[in-house]
């Protein structure tokens, strides 16, 4: 059954937060989603990028109180 | 189609310039596209191993925020772009001859592939783009 699994990265600067989604994605089976907490802007465009160009699934990002929620499915 | 490889030629040894080049590195590693990064210069003396921040890096505008705030090491983004892509990463042999130094004992351990030559380096980065900073 598909997981979801959350990696805060509020506090880290660019290009932090894609990394850490990166290594999370890494160890996660196909199907899982991971959610990357980031209070870095850029991450909001970059995840998205990321993802389009290495053939993942992006399912979304949510402003919350001074940072974002992206989400990201593993497709491989 | 796959990505054109990217190569990188860091001979600045100044810290903005370093950082640039891992961010660079690492972010085009993981995104599958083959990276080469050939350092040189003032650039190698920031990978002396067995450094402090204080002592491996140095200059640049943004230097003093990059140490002091939650900025990724450029050390430590080298090393995830080689461990979650496809990354090379070669020391000059020239000036590791000057400095006496072995690319295996005095460098960052594990970051560097070998000592390179600059024509082997530029007759691969035809295959490529290549940047230098």
């Amino acid at each position: 059954m598909a997981e979801r699994q959350t990696v805060d990265a509020r506090g880290a600067f660019c290009p932090g937060p894609l990394m850490e989604l990166i290594a999370a994605l890494k160890l996660a089976s196909v199907g899982d989603e991971v959610e990357v907490l980031s209070s870095d802007k850029g991450s909001v465009n970059d995840i998205p990028a990321w993802v389009a160009k290495v053939g993942h699934q992006f399912v979304g990002s949510t402003e919350l109180d001074g940072y974002w929620s992206v989400i990201v499915k593993k497709a491989k | 189609m796959a990505s054109k490889p990217l190569f990188i030629m860091l001979a600045s040894g100044e810290h903005e310039k370093i950082q640039l080049a891992a961010m660079i590195a690492s972010v085009a590693a993981v995104s599958d596209r083959p990276v080469q990064v050939f350092v040189t210069m003032n650039a190698i003396l920031a990978f002396r191993r067995g450094l402090t921040a204080e002592q491996r890096y140095h200059g640049g505008y943004f230097h003093e925020q990059f140490v002091t705030k939650n900025v990724p090491d450029a050390m430590e983004l080298f090393e995830q772009g080689k461990m979650l892509g496809e990354m090379q990463m070669w020391a000059c042999s020239l000036v590791l001859d000057l400095n006496h130094w072995d690319a295996e004992k005095d460098l960052v351990e594990g970051l560097f592939d070998g000592p390179a030559g600059l024509a082997k380096f530029l007759a691969d980065a035809e295959e490529g783009e290549l940047i230098t900073l």
